[in-house]
């Protein structure tokens, strides 16, 4: 991105204080949305979101697997993005702590034959483009799809293939699967959290800050809220110190935009499934 | 296994002689100068072309053409078997490698002394032929960056099976 001059950092920095930010959106508003579902074929579920000129594509691809040793009722999911700080952002957010405790998808309802077969959800993101609110983006995307950065999309048409056990084998022998290609599992994606990213430009919050305006900040808060408006994750940018209330108010705006946010994800996904099987 | 069965007909009912369905996109990346996604077949490539801008390496910078770089990434998710590696592996290199001469010699780089040209190609989709969809994707999106051009540059592969060229 080529440097601000001094007047463009000003007029940033004062529009957002005026809450008239450089594209006319107020300080609460997030860009235009646009999703595209089923864009890679031949993974079990994909979305592409659009924010304004962020724009990011999400997959998921379930293998079988085994599961750990340590939890043999719980399946493995893994994220990764091709930004190494997205990952780790991401991967806090939706998949909890160690034990999976707290992860935003059911991790039992993958186990297919307790502790020998799971499936084991891969989620790719893909930076295409991009204009600043990285996360927010990467969690829609998930949650079409799996939700919380990339994933919302994706998530949300992921068809697992229904598998029949056809063999059972004590021991320790693979049992024999069949994996149906007919029919398929949708996954339950209501409880999949959704970031929102607020943004500290001088005294006031912004959500949805574009890369010029992100190169203004002086700490960000990314916030996890699932349907419930309860919060799963929480992570703080940047290096400026915030107090304690300055947190708190930044967490209660985040709620209230996210139920708009959850809102606008769910017509978008249905608008886009509709006009898939058109 | 027969590829070529009696009639003439390849495995997916193609003759030898005929290519995929070709299909491209421009303008696809609103933040780069110039973007296209081509499709051969079920092959889907994106590429997005920055430029011409300044060298952010002065060491490399050259001062009497532009600096031509390019970089070749497949998405884990874009084979069947999801991939470890996207960059960074020998083969990933290479063809960046042959992108880049590619591109440099279409390139009238002698018009743009001490700037960089970056072409970035992304594989969504792989299935065979993915060098081939890569430059053509990257002609497409330097045509729609503006970048000044000999001509376009086209790609296909073809290969040899059983005493029978096929193409594609």
């Amino acid at each position: 991105m080529t440097g601000l001059s001094l007047g463009e950092k000003q007029f940033i920095r004062g529009g957002i204080a005026q809450d008239l930010r450089s594209d006319g959106r107020k300080r609460r508003t997030y860009r235009p949305l646009y999703v595209e579902t089923r864009v890679i074929p031949q993974a079990n579920g994909s979305a592409r979101v659009r924010m304004g000129r962020t724009d990011v594509i999400a997959s998921v691809k379930a293998e079988i697997g085994r599961p750990s040793p340590l939890q043999p009722n719980k399946g493995k999911v893994s994220i990764y993005v091709d930004c190494r700080e997205l990952s780790v952002a991401l991967q806090r957010c939706l998949l909890g702590g160690k034990s999976g405790a707290g992860a935003g998808i059911d991790l039992s309802s993958l186990i297919l034959v307790e502790g020998k077969v799971c499936w084991d959800p891969y989620i790719d993101g893909l930076v295409v483009s991009s204009d600043g609110n990285l996360i927010d983006a990467v969690s829609a995307s998930i949650k079409l799809h799996l939700s919380r950065a990339f994933c919302f999309a994706a998530l949300s048409n992921t068809g697992i293939p229904r598998v029949h056990v056809t063999a059972e084998e004590s021991g320790e022998g693979q049992p024999e699967l069949d994996i149906s290609d007919e029919e398929f599992l949708q996954f339950d994606t209501s409880g999949v959290p959704v970031v929102v990213t607020l943004t500290k430009v001088g005294r006031h919050c912004i959500v949805d800050a574009t890369l010029e305006e992100e190169s203004q900040m002086s700490s960000a808060v990314s916030v996890s809220i699932n349907r419930k408006g309860l919060i799963c994750g929480l992570t703080k940018r940047g290096g400026a110190s915030l107090d304690p209330n300055v947190i708190v108010d930044m967490i209660s705006v985040a709620k209230h935009v996210s139920k708009q946010l959850i809102d606008q994800l769910d017509s978008e996904t249905s608008a886009a499934e509709a006009i898939e099987e058109e | 296994m027969e590829y070529v069965s009696p009639e003439g007909l390849r495995i997916d009912g193609r003759r030898p002689m005929e290519m995929r369905k070709l299909q491209a996109e421009i303008g696809v990346v609103a933040k780069a100068d110039g973007s296209a996604v081509f499709e051969m077949g079920n092959t889907k490539v994106i590429a997005a072309v920055y430029g011409p801008r300044e060298v952010q390496n002065r060491s490399q910078q050259l001062n009497d053409q532009a600096l031509v770089r390019c970089e070749y990434s497949m998405a884990n998710f874009s084979t069947g078997d999801r991939m470890r590696k996207p960059k960074g592996d020998r083969r990933s290199t290479e063809i960046s490698l042959v992108i880049r001469q590619t591109m440099e010699a279409c390139i009238l780089t002698q018009l743009m002394p001490r700037s960089q040209i970056d072409i970035y190609v992304q594989v969504l989709q792989a299935d065979g032929g993915t060098r081939s969809a890569c430059i053509n994707a990257a002609t497409l999106a330097l045509a729609d960056a503006g970048i000044p051009m000999r001509d376009f540059v086209t790609s296909c592969s073809a290969g040899y099976l059983n005493s029978t060229p096929l193409l594609g």
